[in-house]
């Protein structure tokens, strides 16, 4: 806007943002309609962490009444139709309500951010897809009081987040639990693909004047990749939802297997949904370690286009590698053979990444702050998660362990090792930028090493039972098979998580209140976001920034020694 | 918390100020929503919700309409920022050392990819001729290794007899052409990639060790792929037919022109590591040479 | 610091980016094309394995009427956009509400259709896979027709009330777009449900 005045040397100069802060005291009905009314991506994006961060700890909880139930064999704490409800509800609660929510809401408040833009591309459409998504989560769980009463669970669906057909079918599931289960989905279905709309037109359409491509950060280059992926991926799963309505509803035959409707064309629609989806959940947490391990590693990451390219070749691959979910389903040699390799192939991209990343760190000055430590967790246990991953994708072996609690196992290695840890590392990194106070060291530690000996005492010890047989979405089982003991210990590290999940959220409240002031750039990081106050002000820059290099930041603090004369 | 950060000099100059234009708070985005949830919900509940969420669905569509038409609606947010210079922190930066006598020493430039094509359609056309022999000879049929490659067990065409296999038949002639012609212009895509690799000789990677590599997988594989095949194929000719393959496309890349190779620069460059001063110091270089 | 950072290279002149419209719209139609090609896949899959009737072959005509109709007001479209470009509304609004009205046609040939298939064969919905994958795949494009035609007849009520005005050029091409996609599915639901399944 303003034109500088006297071009320095070196290039670079910096705009202070001086703008009076006016602070009135507003009444809480003020303070709410402004969170209703409101289009500022940060706002979005902070309701949307809200909302997720709420479902983590209720799904959490559902997790907790798992395991207690799984502690002893033969026990009561949950019957049968009730245990079924809680898997059902835990799975789709935290792959819905706090996986996707959670990383949009991180996407949405930084994406705009770091490209030095001042909203999204369309910031009432940002609006209404976060509601469109509270809704159908509130509506999923309204499911547990609708329908039959107040009495007992209700009409929480219990199929299994996968919803098998022909079991959702009316003569299988009558009652309405099956229509909540789609309904809720194919709403949050639309909230999606909306948010995925936005957030590709932002990064295309809004970055600041010198913020080429090239330059974006890789986080911005993930979350462009991965609204791709929902787009391609979501927009299935919801067709396949409209069709076992209209099955459900109009009559119809989809997946009516006595009228010749196929329930295997049920398992191949939501894997090509479902299998996606896992790196529509994890590529952000690859997107949070490319930003917090380089500057904890005091070093610029490693191999920028080659961490772009391979998260666009991830992307591509993991859209023909769903049936590796139906192994057991029964396919014919080639197709086992087919999805055998291209499973395997996905290790290839995620490999450079994890070089990459210890690329980065080799020879840095590495800090071990708390938002640190989770990403060396998450590299250590995502390795792991991996490796049991192309166990799992040779399909001989699959057949063996198929819908075992070894699968239960790695996935949740992915869901929880990797992905919740990288979240964690985020809330770590950038709460002092939401907030302007830092989160405590303290209590992160406490919190860090808590989570990992809970983490690994649980899903370490879920391998074995799985290889001695036990099958997964069993309600109890026989005290004879030599299962006690295990699942005790795993109950117990999952008891050790939620005192960990306790410490979090103690500290998010503590700290909002009495949490060090942060100041705008306490990382001393490089990404435009930490050149705005903390919190930013709504219109974030008081000036469009021009950026030449991939590290705005780094230039404006090094006028001496800019990455822009390198490029 | 940031003992490294030492905060630049500034010195301030006059104050600017502006105003930015931000989108204007609604709430048609919520009601929507909520439109949108209670007519979804409706076939759960009662009709009367989805009427009250069509409702909702048609007067929060139009005003959000009203909302962007014909002018988006702004809010005006007065802001204030002054320009700054910055001085440097001189805060030293550490440089990652780079000794450049235990890194691989790599070439400047290689073959290109597209020697690597022509070498593999090359080598493609000249194969022929071993494997033609070894057919000549053994089954006195121009046409047994055309079928065996094309034909046998792919089309439909399961288990013919070895005298089937010396006639002519056209399908399995135009199969095993586009299998010779995508396989040869794979792998010569392939070859052309490897080359920067291993650039130095390209006749010993593409002769001995590539052939050997790829007869040796095929070996391994060909009994999933194509058990027929593996049955009758004669593996002796097979390789030579391979090598005759490599030399060939070796050659054909050999004589795609010669190159600067004693010009090396740091792996570090080579792999791209965006660390400030590595460049400078190798242009440092390149001018005293 | 709280510093924006500003580097001194007049880029303000030369920065160019993509129009977010295209952009978005291209994004939907990327989700929109996934959707239907679930759909295809589900009537590609189905096709021939009905345990009863009745089958495609006895009661689909192909309608030729509708689809030239829907086609060519692909091409009207287009010329409306040509004339907004060039700030030409008069004949914009001519060719924009024949696009309109041809669009009302594709809809009511299909309208007539399904009209036959349930009061005279007797195929509805909930009759066999036929009629489940049949009323789907073309009822999921008819509503996408339905969807543009509502957007096409707010424009065009715009653009004779003398609302619309070249500098609405962007937006009215972003809306054709759409318009645009919806005939290409119809080119391959048809060629699908009336050339190789019948």
């Amino acid at each position: 806007m303003d034109a500088p005045s006297t071009p320095i040397p070196g290039g670079i100069e910096g705009a202070l943002d001086v703008t009076p802060q006016t602070r009135s005291r507003a009444t809480y009905l003020e303070v709410l309609h402004d969170w209703v009314v409101t289009v500022d991506h940060k706002k979005i994006g902070l309701l949307y962490i809200g909302f997720a961060l709420i479902f983590l700890v209720v799904a959490g909880l559902e997790a907790m009444a798992i395991r207690i139930q799984l502690a002893v064999p033969h026990n009561t704490f949950l019957d049968a139709r009730s245990y079924n409800r809680m898997f059902t509800m835990h799975g789709t609660t935290m792959v819905f309500l706090v996986g996707m929510p959670i990383l949009f809401g991180f996407g949405n408040y930084l994406v705009p951010l770091m490209i030095g833009a001042r909203d999204m591309a369309f910031p009432r459409l940002n609006a209404f897809s976060f509601w469109v998504s509270a809704f159908a989560g509130i509506f999923l769980y309204f499911s547990f009081i609708g329908g039959l009463g107040l009495a007992g669970t209700g009409t929480a669906p219990d199929v299994a987040w996968f919803a098998y057909a022909p079991l959702t079918e009316r003569p299988f599931s009558p009652g309405h639990n099956v229509d909540y289960w789609a309904l809720a989905l194919f709403a949050s279905g639309v909230g999606s693909i909306g948010t995925a709309i936005n957030i590709l037109a932002t990064v295309f359409c809004m970055r600041c004047p010198g913020m080429t491509l090239s330059r974006i950060p890789l986080l911005a280059w993930i979350y462009a990749t991965v609204s791709f992926l929902v787009l391609v991926t979501i927009s299935p799963l919801t067709a396949a939802q409209v069709m076992l309505l209209i099955d459900r509803y109009l009559g119809g035959h989809f997946f009516d297997t006595q009228a010749g409707g196929s329930a295997i064309l049920w398992a191949h629609f939501f894997w090509i949904f479902g299998h996606p989806e896992v790196y529509v959940l994890v590529l952000p947490a690859f997107g949070f370690a490319n930003e917090i391990i380089p500057v904890f590693s005091r070093k610029a990451i490693f191999g920028y286009p080659a961490m772009v390219a391979a998260t666009v070749g991830i992307a591509f691959i993991s859209l023909g590698v769903w049936a590796h979910h139906m192994f057991t389903i029964g396919m014919t040699s080639l197709g086992n053979t087919f999805f055998t390799l291209s499973t395997m192939l996905v290790s290839i991209p995620t490999g450079i990444k994890t070089f990459n990343w210890l690329a980065t760190m080799w020879g840095g000055k590495l800090r071990f702050a708390t938002p640190m430590l989770f990403s060396v967790g998450f590299l250590f246990q995502w390795v792991i998660a991996g490796l049991t991953g192309i166990m799992l994708s040779v399909s001989p072996w699959n057949w063996q362990l198929h819908n075992s609690y070894f699968v239960v196992a790695h996935f949740h290695y992915v869901l929880v090792g990797a992905i919740l840890f990288m979240i964690f590392a985020a809330f770590y990194y950038w709460y002092p930028k939401m907030t302007g106070r830092m989160l405590s060291e303290t209590l992160g530690k406490w919190h860090f090493w808590l989570m990992i000996v809970g983490f690994h005492l649980t899903f370490d010890v879920m391998h074995i039972p799985g290889l001695l047989g036990m099958p997964r979405q069993i309600y109890t089982y026989e005290p004879d098979r030599g299962w006690t003991l295990l699942n005790q210990i795993v109950t117990f590290g999952a008891v050790i998580q939620a005192v960990a999940m306790a410490i979090f959220v103690y500290n998010l409240v503590h700290s909002y209140f009495a949490g060090k002031l942060a100041g705008p750039d306490p990382w001393d990081a490089w990404t435009l976001e930490w050149s705005t106050p903390s919190p930013p002000p709504t219109y974030n820059f008081p000036v469009d920034p021009v950026v030449a290099s991939r590290r705005p930041l780094w230039d404006l603090k090094h006028p001496e020694d800019p990455d822009s004369a390198f490029e | 918390m940031n003992d490294m950060h030492t905060p630049p000099q500034t010195h301030s100059h006059e104050v600017h100020t502006g105003t930015v234009h931000l989108p204007a708070p609604t709430a048609w985005p919520i009601l929507l929503a909520l439109g949108v949830m209670l007519l979804v919900g409706s076939l759960v509940m009662s009709v009367w919700i989805g009427a009250l969420g069509a409702f909702l669905l048609v007067v929060s569509a139009v005003g959000w309409f009203r909302e962007v038409l014909p002018h988006e609606k702004h809010v005006d947010v007065p802001v204030q920022h002054e320009i700054v210079e910055i001085e440097p922190s001189r805060a030293g930066v550490a440089r990652i050392e780079v000794d450049e006598t235990h890194r691989a020493q790599l070439p400047l430039q290689t073959f290109p990819i597209s020697a690597g094509i022509k070498g593999g359609i090359a080598g493609g056309i000249v194969m022929l001729i071993p494997a033609e022999i070894y057919g000549l000879l053994r089954y006195h049929s121009l046409w047994y290794v055309v079928n065996l490659l094309g034909g046998a067990g792919v089309a439909g065409w399961a288990n013919p007899t070895p005298e089937q296999l010396t006639h002519f038949r056209l399908g399995a002639f135009i199969t095993a052409n586009i299998i010779q012609g995508a396989t040869t212009l794979l792998v010569g895509l392939l070859y052309g990639a490897l080359l920067p690799v291993w650039p130095r000789r390209p006749i010993l990677l593409g002769g001995i060790v590539a052939p050997v590599l790829w007869t040796g997988l095929l070996h391994n594989v060909l009994g999933i792929v194509n058990p027929y095949l593996q049955q009758n194929i004669d593996w002796w000719s097979f390789a030579a037919s391979q090598v005759v393959f490599g030399l060939v496309a070796g050659y054909v890349v050999s004589r795609s022109g010669n190159l600067q190779r004693l010009h090396q620069a740091p792996l570090a460059i080579r792999l791209g590591v965006e660390s400030p001063g590595l460049e400078g110091h190798k242009t440092e270089e390149d001018d005293r040479r | 610091m709280s510093t924006v950072p500003l580097q001194h290279e007049s880029l303000a002149a030369t920065w160019r980016l993509p129009s977010r419209g295209r952009v978005g719209m291209a994004s939907l139609i990327v989700a929109e094309c996934a959707i239907f090609t679930i759909f295809v896949v589900a009537y590609i899959y189905y096709m021939g394995r009905d345990v009863s009737g009745p089958k495609p072959h006895d009661v689909l005509e192909v309608p030729i009427l509708g689809t030239v109709c829907l086609l060519s007001s692909s091409f009207f479209i287009w010329l409306a956009e040509h004339a907004i470009a060039h700030g030409n509304m008069r004949s914009f609004r001519i060719w924009w509400a024949v696009t309109f009205l041809l669009g009302a046609i594709f809809l009511g040939t299909t309208a007539q259709e399904w009209h036959k298939l349930i009061t005279v064969d007797h195929l509805t919905i909930s009759t066999n896979l036929f009629g489940t994958t049949y009323y789907s795949l073309v009822g999921l494009h008819a509503t996408h027709v339905v969807v543009g035609l509502i957007l096409l007849l707010t424009v065009l009520l715009f653009a004779l009330a003398g609302k619309v005005r070249p500098r609405h050029s962007e937006r009215v091409q972003v809306l054709a777009l759409y318009w645009h996609f919806v005939d290409a599915v119809w080119v391959v639901v048809f060629t699908l449900v009336y050339l190789v399944g019948r």
